[in-house]
């Protein structure tokens, strides 16, 4: 087995760097708030490094942006790169708090050798603007040790490796305080005098544990490690600097965002209708918005457009510090059918989801209504309006042995003002209702009245007169 | 000629009272006899407005457009109701054959909303057929929406109240609408791009209350006091 280690060395200044649209100088602070522990370029550029003062920061930079670190933001990013990394590789282990180990022996064939598979990665690391120091070793320790001491080489010589691992000073062989410093007092300085001590008296004069750790780093141990699982929803997040205070601001993260959800559902090969936007601010509950799209998608152009729709009708409350995009819902692609390869029929489907998606959008899901006609012998519950969905519903058969009704029917009854000019005919007796207490017993007349408008009158238990409908 | 008046002429842009030419305007055909077959053919025209201008619901107007809305329901074209005055009822179009799959009832707010519904709605291939009730429109605005419904290919009827027949209008086609005697609908052209108007017709409407058969009344019993007809 050979395994791949990605150490990300400033993941969280990566992450946050890649969602604004401007650069200016970043650095992240520890938890405490003392002391910067990772910095941009364009800070470092202005002379801020890793391990000075907050303070001293601040007066070299002033508008410098800030963001202290969170262990539990760090661990939710790490899955995130997990996440991209299982495209090209199938057994994946988390190292927290910076590391992702890939079982990459098993790929060689796949990509052609292990110098393509490197470079695979190395690509996907670079349009995804992630910094990683790579190394590649034969146990999962010994590429950690090479990936994080940044001398990691693309080589499945396992004596290399070892040569290599040997010359690794001490200090960053990992090993707790005590028995570093126990190994010093011995005058050992390198991994490799290490590896020369017969293990028996490596597990004698120091304790079983360092001589386990160091059996696992050359691989005479088993090192078994728990392989990491894909979610089944997909879950992005964006932080913030600066707070966002307009819409517009949040389109550019947002691009990103539902690029890789696009890609990540041609992967899954499926598609999907609906998205759940959370955007977090400082003092408020968060603001959900719930994206619906009228059918299947996968578009990030088609997502993007919508939202924009409904940036533009619901303005931010408050401004944002983090915006979560989450999909929890996959529709699977429908194969194209035989009339679909014709080329007109799927297009027009799709121009029919896309225009009623953007009315939805824009008018709400309320304002867009289906008719149907409904079993009921009161007029006014014989039809129903339900929202527009992409079920195309059954289709009834006996619709020619519908009654003869108007085509308009009045929101309510209307009392008639005047005596009708003409009576035509009538009467249709409707009486129902005794069962669910909406009781209805009403007389229906075709009349004409003078202004010739043809009515649909009707007289009920107590003799009053209403307009019920009208033959439009 | 140059082709920029070719095509001026030939879409019927500028009117030759001389010569009523058959315009290259496509249009859909209203299903109606008098309509279809008299005045060289009055057809609902496609990529442009038409209005319908009447005082009151009830006199035949939805049975004017039944037989294009049947024909592109079928055809699996969507027919929008935006801001109706009343509910479409849905027994009675299911009854006529519409098919209520392709049939979309939208509810605006804003005069804003009401725009923007009909220009996307205009645009897109799917529509087969707006209609529409506008609270009021500016001149500008009929313009616009002119604009968007050149955009697509399909029809869209506007109906309006009838104190706008002494406006103008970019409409291609106006058509004031009024009650006649005997349930039919009177039918005033009031302009159609390309060609003279001011013909008049009447469209026997009675079927509309299956009223067509039956020369005398069917009421059975009189609900009113005094005098049965």
């Amino acid at each position: 087995m050979l395994w791949l280690y990605l150490h990300f060395p400033h993941l969280l200044l990566d992450h946050i760097r890649r969602s604004r649209d401007n650069a200016g100088a970043l650095v992240i602070v520890e938890g405490s708030g003392q002391k910067v522990i990772q910095a941009c370029p364009e800070a470092r550029d202005q002379g801020i490094r890793a391990g000075v003062r907050l303070k001293t920061a601040i007066s070299l930079v002033p508008d410098l942006g800030i963001v202290r670190a969170d262990h539990k933001q760090e661990a939710r990013i790490l899955a995130d790169q997990a996440l991209w990394l299982y495209r090209y590789a199938a057994h994946i282990v988390l190292v927290p708090p910076d590391g992702v180990l890939a079982e990459v022996g098993s790929l060689q064939r796949l990509y052609g050798g292990l110098p393509a598979a490197w470079q695979t990665v190395e690509h996907a690391l670079n349009d995804r603007q992630l910094t990683a120091w790579m190394a590649i070793g034969h146990t999962p320790l010994a590429a950690r040790l090479l990936a994080r001491s940044g001398k990691g080489e693309c080589t499945a010589d396992q004596g290399h490796i070892l040569r290599s691992l040997g010359q690794m000073p001490l200090l960053a062989a990992g090993f707790d305080e005590r028995t570093c410093t126990r190994l010093q007092r011995l005058g050992l300085n390198t991994l490799g005098e290490v590896f020369d001590l017969p293990p028996a008296e490596l597990a004698r004069r120091l304790s079983p544990e360092t001589l386990a750790r160091i059996q696992k780093i050359q691989g005479t141990r088993a090192d078994p490690q728990i392989p990491w699982q894909p979610p089944h929803h997909f879950r992005q997040q964006a932080d913030f600097v600066q707070e966002i205070e307009h819409a517009q601001g949040l389109l550019f993260p947002l691009q990103r965002m539902l690029g890789e959800l696009e890609e990540d559902l041609c992967w899954r090969q499926q598609d999907t209708d609906s998205l759940l936007l959370v955007l977090h601010h400082r003092h408020q509950e968060p603001a959900r918005l719930r994206i619906r799209t009228s059918g299947p998608e996968h578009r990030a152009e088609a997502f993007l457009n919508l939202l924009r729709l409904r940036f533009e009708q619901q303005p931010l409350q408050a401004p944002v510090i983090a915006l979560v995009l989450s999909v929890r819902r996959f529709i699977d692609r429908e194969a194209p059918s035989g009339q679909d390869l014709l080329g007109e029929t799927r297009d027009l489907n799709e121009a029919w989801h896309t225009l009623v998606s953007r009315l939805q959008a824009r008018l709400g899901a309320q304002a867009l209504r289906r008719l149907s006609p409904q079993a009921d012998h009161r007029p006014e519950r014989a039809w129903s309006a339900t929202e527009v969905d992409r079920q195309t519903r059954p289709a009834r058969t006996d619709l020619q042995q519908l009654p003869r009704r108007p085509l308009w029917l009045l929101q309510g009854p209307q009392p008639l003002t005047e005596a009708p000019r003409a009576w035509f005919a009538g009467p249709e007796r409707v009486s129902g209702g005794w069962w669910d207490g909406q009781r209805v017993q009403r007389d229906y007349y075709i009349a004409q009245l003078h202004s010739g408008q043809l009515a649909w009158v009707f007289r009920d238990v107590r003799d009053g007169w209403f307009v019920h409908g009208w033959f439009g | 000629m140059s082709e920029l008046l070719n095509t001026l002429m030939q879409d019927a842009r500028v009117w030759q009272g001389h010569r009523p030419i058959q315009t290259s305007q496509p249009a859909e055909p209203t299903g109606y006899q008098v309509l279809d077959n008299q005045f060289g053919g009055i057809g609902w025209p496609r990529g442009a407005l038409s209005e319908c201008l009447l005082d009151a619901p009830g006199i035949g107007e939805l049975h004017l457009l039944l037989p294009l809305m049947q024909r592109l329901t079928r055809a699996g074209k969507t027919v929008f109701w935006l801001n109706p005055p009343h509910i479409p009822y849905a027994p009675a179009l299911a009854r006529e054959g519409v098919d209520l799959d392709q049939v979309i009832l939208i509810h605006t707010r804003g005069e804003g909303d009401f725009l923007w519904t009909l220009e996307n709605c205009l645009r897109s291939p799917v529509t087969g057929l707006v209609m529409a009730w506008p609270d009021k429109l500016a001149a500008r605005e009929v313009r616009r929406l002119q604009l968007a419904a050149e955009a697509g290919s399909n029809v869209c009827v506007l109906f309006r109240e009838r104190r706008y027949a002494e406006q103008n209008s970019p409409a291609a086609l106006r058509l004031e609408l009024e009650p006649g005697d005997h349930q039919d609908l009177k039918i005033h052209v009031l302009k159609r791009r390309g060609s003279w108007s001011g013909q008049r017709c009447a469209l026997a409407m009675a079927q509309r209350a299956d009223l067509a058969f039956r020369e005398a009344p069917r009421v059975v019993h009189g609900p009113w006091a005094g005098s049965r007809r």
